[in-house]
């Protein structure tokens, strides 16, 4: 029995313990924020946040993430609740979140699910994230670029740059 | 009202009162013979279902049988469009029910969608009229005195609402429909309701939300991998090792090591089953590891590819066809100058980031329930009945979002549909089959590769004075069942030149519509072929086709575009000046002129000041490309940076204008032009299937490289509305294909030299540029 922290609840996970995390969330935990991509950590569409650290659900082991607490899309409400002190309120969304409905970033929209992670642990980083940053943060630095088929760079530029503008605001309105 | 009321080929009818609740509801009126054909567990046509209801509520509900992969447009534009014709506030439409076969009426691909919205909004403006009728004689008021506004009917002095109207009421209004609903194309509707004139529009052309985008964001959304059912099994599929390779000996499944798993062979159909889904993964590596599976070898492989286009592929057997435009005699008419070169396209992939899933519930009776996702369910539905040898009341499509597959399943089938079914039937469970990342790359069809030849003359003035081109293009739609064929199982006719399977039939038009009407003599000829390897491979599969955004016209105006830019050169003059000279429609005149301005274009001829084809640092250059596509007419522009020493190619910005005609939704057409030009700049960068004698080689992201954030360039998107044109244009499609030729046109201004290929990966541009 693997003992782990998803979106703030403790959860006991029967799997063998060498079960990428991807499936052990969407099968056994019923957490569905977090989608199938590639299973090679090659396109982000399975990112989660391990800690404030994007790492990928579908090459992670789920014995690897015990001790550290998972947050998936499902769970970002809560986590900005939660740094803001402030009340549950089921029709918050994240910030990041509120900023991709507000710009209508998705195309299709399976890869905004890594794509929204990863620009969290970009502004909780750097709060104030240039141009090149919100590239950088999205292509090189974690295990692979994240990948958008249907070409919505251009709106996830305008989402970053707005849900940065949220989060200073102190969250959505 | 009396019992039954006959207005523009409409039947309106009060079938009885009824206590609480009330609607009207637009039933489906057939023919005998489509009505029997029409298969009963869709909509059953004796028991007619609703396309629109307008309910006592005064909500609306419409029913499509399109879906949605990300354009949005049946869940932004169609509510619009209905709204419009309705005379009801768009927050009256609440809800949008799309592509379940059993809960939509029509069929029909998820293509063309604002062409097929046509029968929406002929089905709104008959109950728009239906309920004026039936207020005039509630009201008694003449109907000539009667008008609509946000679903209130007023005149005389008098008024009702919609939701009134209907209270207590079960309405019928029968329309005329034909068509095959499980053919390719599905249901049309028939007759000439009055249509609101445009100068009324009050909702068309407003920026509106996409009420999915909420949803899908928070992670409520259940995407089409996210269904489950009891007793679920999950599958993986275990492919052949070439594209022409039958089952030798399957792997033998180590029972100690994997315990819930199970092996199931339906002749070349191979796949492992577990409950548990990470085993799955695990049984079927393991198993695949061992299977041993006939040799193959019937592929040119993709560094012979246009040498095979150009002599081995018959292009014989195919019928030609003509461009409609064509006139003169190009090949007589004397030139000054002559601009002559073959242009090369690879095959590119779909690529959904997420690879394709089904969950499919075989029943006892024989009746099936297949979740998936496809752009044309109910032609899918026609197919897995075929396969299964059972009439098509036997089976039910029920669709979610899913990636965006960009085309491939507008036939029906994207993979994995069939191989849930048959494992279903196989083992009486429901089967989820989730194909992995190399059986979306090499078990998937692709966009068709293509040869161009083309010749522009030009007289002494530097103006045209003959084009011809050649397009050899393979068919661009195979949309048989992979895995029914791998099983063994009755499949439509693949492409071929003459089929009764109305998609498959793979003669090429030219679909690249042709745009300067200023030039005396042309001649443009659109050809096909068998599928590369398809008549080789023993299990008939080989390379198979299928259309994506732009088919065939993005084959055809990557070689006459970059030719045309070109000819410019050879002409010593400016590209969108050569343009310009040789197009006389006004609405391509206006839109070019306004990529002068919004792209900042230098006019000139090519190549740049500075210019050079070798040597270290960077030279910059600029070049464009036109389309005209649904009415639709587009420029582009592409401004690029080449390193001469590495051959590397940055796009710096692209410019898009457009006159699409009626706007329906600036906001998300804004979104959708954005995102089509990015893809189009990933195939124009990155994009070839890699393949060898045997097998697609592009088995991952790794092989098959696409864009990347840092690489996108910075984006101009500039439209306005153009109400006289009258129609409703295109989205993302057009502007998909124009990136590609705009790009490399832009290399042959920065260097002087033209890369006659995509995609422009450095080791093709220097060896180009050598």
């Amino acid at each position: 029995m693997t003992k782990i922290v998803v979106n703030g609840q403790q959860r006991e996970v029967k799997a063998s313990p060498d079960t990428p995390l991807l499936y052990v969330l969407r099968n056994e935990l019923g957490v569905m924020g977090v989608k199938f991509g590639c299973g090679l950590a090659q396109c982000g569409a399975c990112s989660v946040l391990l800690g404030d650290e994007e790492v990928r659900a579908c090459v992670t082991p789920v014995a690897a993430v015990e001790g550290k607490p998972v947050t998936t899309v499902d769970g970002l409400p809560a986590r900005w609740a939660e740094k803001k002190g402030l009340a549950p309120d089921p029709q918050r969304l994240h910030p990041v979140q509120q900023a991709w409905v507000d710009e209508q970033v998705p195309q299709c929209g399976i890869c905004q699910f890594g794509m929204m992670i990863k620009v969290t642990e970009l502004l909780e980083a750097n709060p104030k994230p240039t141009d090149a940053d919100i590239r950088e943060a999205l292509t090189s630095s974690g295990p692979s670029p994240h990948l958008c088929r249907c070409g919505s760079y251009a709106a996830i530029l305008e989402g970053a740059h707005r849900a940065a503008k949220l989060m200073a605001e102190g969250g959505a309105a | 009202m009396s019992a039954t009321l006959d207005f523009h080929g409409a039947r309106l009818s009060r079938r009885a009162f009824i206590g609480t609740g009330g609607a009207l509801a637009v039933a489906v009126s057939l023919p005998v013979k489509s009505a029997a054909a029409a298969a009963p567990a869709s909509l059953d046509a004796a028991t007619p279902a609703s396309w629109i209801e307008l309910k006592a509520d005064g909500t609306v509900t419409i029913r499509t049988g399109k879906c949605d992969f990300g354009q949005s447009s049946v869940n932004t534009a169609y509510r619009q469009i209905v709204a419009e014709e309705l005379c009801v506030p768009l927050s009256a439409m609440t809800t949008v029910i799309t592509g379940d076969t059993d809960r939509t009426p029509d069929g029909g691909g998820t293509f063309w969608l604002l062409g097929y919205v046509q029968n929406l909004r002929k089905v709104a403006a008959y109950m728009r009229e239906a309920a004026l009728e039936l207020a005039a004689g509630k009201l008694g008021v003449d109907r000539k005195a009667l008008s609509v506004k946000d679903g209130v009917i007023s005149g005389g002095g008098k008024a009702i609402s919609y939701a009134d109207l209907v209270k207590g009421q079960d309405l019928k209004l029968t329309i005329p429909v034909e068509g095959e609903l499980t053919s390719p194309m599905g249901l049309t509707v028939k007759g000439e309701p009055p249509m609101k004139p445009v100068s009324e529009y009050t909702i068309i052309g407003k920026p509106s939300a996409n009420p999915m985008t909420r949803p899908k964001v928070s992670g409520e959304a259940v995407w089409v991998g996210d269904v489950k059912l009891p007793g679920m099994l999950h599958a993986r599929a275990i492919h052949p090792a070439t594209l022409g390779s039958k089952l030798v000996k399957a792997g033998k499944l180590d029972g100690a090591q994997f315990p819930g798993a199970r092996l199931v062979t339906i002749g070349n159909l191979l796949a492992v089953v577990s409950p548990d889904e990470w085993e799955a993964v695990q049984a079927a590596q393991a198993v695949a590891a061992e299977t041993r599976w006939s040799d193959w070898q019937g592929l040119p492989g993709h560094e012979g590819l246009a040498d095979h286009l150009r002599s081995k592929a018959d292009w014989t057997t195919f019928p030609s066809r003509n461009g409609a435009a064509n006139k003169g005699e190009p090949e007589k008419v004397p030139a000054a100058r002559e601009h002559k070169a073959s242009y090369f396209l690879p095959y590119h992939k779909h690529a959904p980031i997420s690879p394709m899933v089904t969950l499919a519930d075989y029943r006892p009776d024989g009746s099936v329930t297949l979740h998936t996702l496809s752009q044309n369910p109910q032609h899918l539905r026609h197919m897995i009945a075929k396969m299964l040898s059972v009439g098509e009341d036997k089976v039910v499509v029920r669709t979610y979002p899913g990636s965006g597959h960009y085309g491939r399943s507008n036939g029906g089938s994207a993979g994995s549909e069939d191989e849930a079914v048959l494992l279903s039937r196989e083992l009486g469970r429901p089967v989820r089959v989730q194909w992995m990342r190399a059986d979306e790359m090499q078990w998937t069809t692709q966009s068709s590769c293509a040869l161009a030849d083309i010749a522009i003359k030009l007289d002494k003035d530097g103006r045209i004075a003959g084009y011809a081109a050649e397009h050899r293009v393979p068919p661009m739609q195979d949309d048989r069942l992979v895995g029914a064929i791998l099983a063994g199982l009755p499949v439509i006719d693949s492409p071929a030149p003459v089929t009764k399977d109305l998609f498959q039939n793979g003669v090429n038009e030219m679909q690249d519509i042709w745009v300067y009407a200023n030039v005396p003599a042309v001649r443009e000829k659109a050809m096909s072929t068998w599928q590369i390897g398809e008549k080789e491979s023993p299990i008939a599969v080989g390379l198979r086709d299928h259309s994506m955004r732009t088919p065939i016209q993005f084959q055809q105006n990557f070689p006459r575009e970059l030719a045309m830019s070109e000819a410019a050169m050879l002409a010593g003059k400016d590209a969108l000046q050569f343009r310009l000279d040789h197009v006389t429609e006004p609405r391509f005149k206006a839109i070019i002129e306004k990529l002068r301005a919004e792209s900042g274009w230098d006019s000139r001829p090519s190549p740049a000041p500075g210019a050079r084809a070798s040597g270290q640092g960077v030279v910059k250059g600029r070049g464009m490309s036109i389309m005209l596509r649904d009415n639709g007419y587009w420029a582009c522009a592409a401004h690029v940076a080449v390193t001469p020493e590495t051959g590397e190619v940055k796009v710096e910005r692209m410019t898009m204008v457009a006159d699409v005609g009626i706007v329906i939704n600036p906001l998300q057409l804004r979104r959708q032009i954005q995102a089509g030009c990015l893809m189009g700049v990933s195939q124009a960068l990155h994009e070839e299937v890699s393949f060898d004698q045997s097998a697609i080689t592009a088995a991952d992201w790794a092989s098959y490289p696409i864009l990347t954030m840092a690489e996108a360039p910075e984006i101009k998107v500039v439209f306005e509305t153009n109400l006289a044109a009258g129609n409703y244009g295109q989205g993302s499609e057009s502007a998909n294909a124009l990136a590609g030729p705009a790009i490399a046109a832009a290399v042959l201004d920065a260097t002087g030299k033209p890369v006659r290929r995509l995609p422009l990966r450095p080791e093709y541009v220097k060896e180009a540029l050598a």
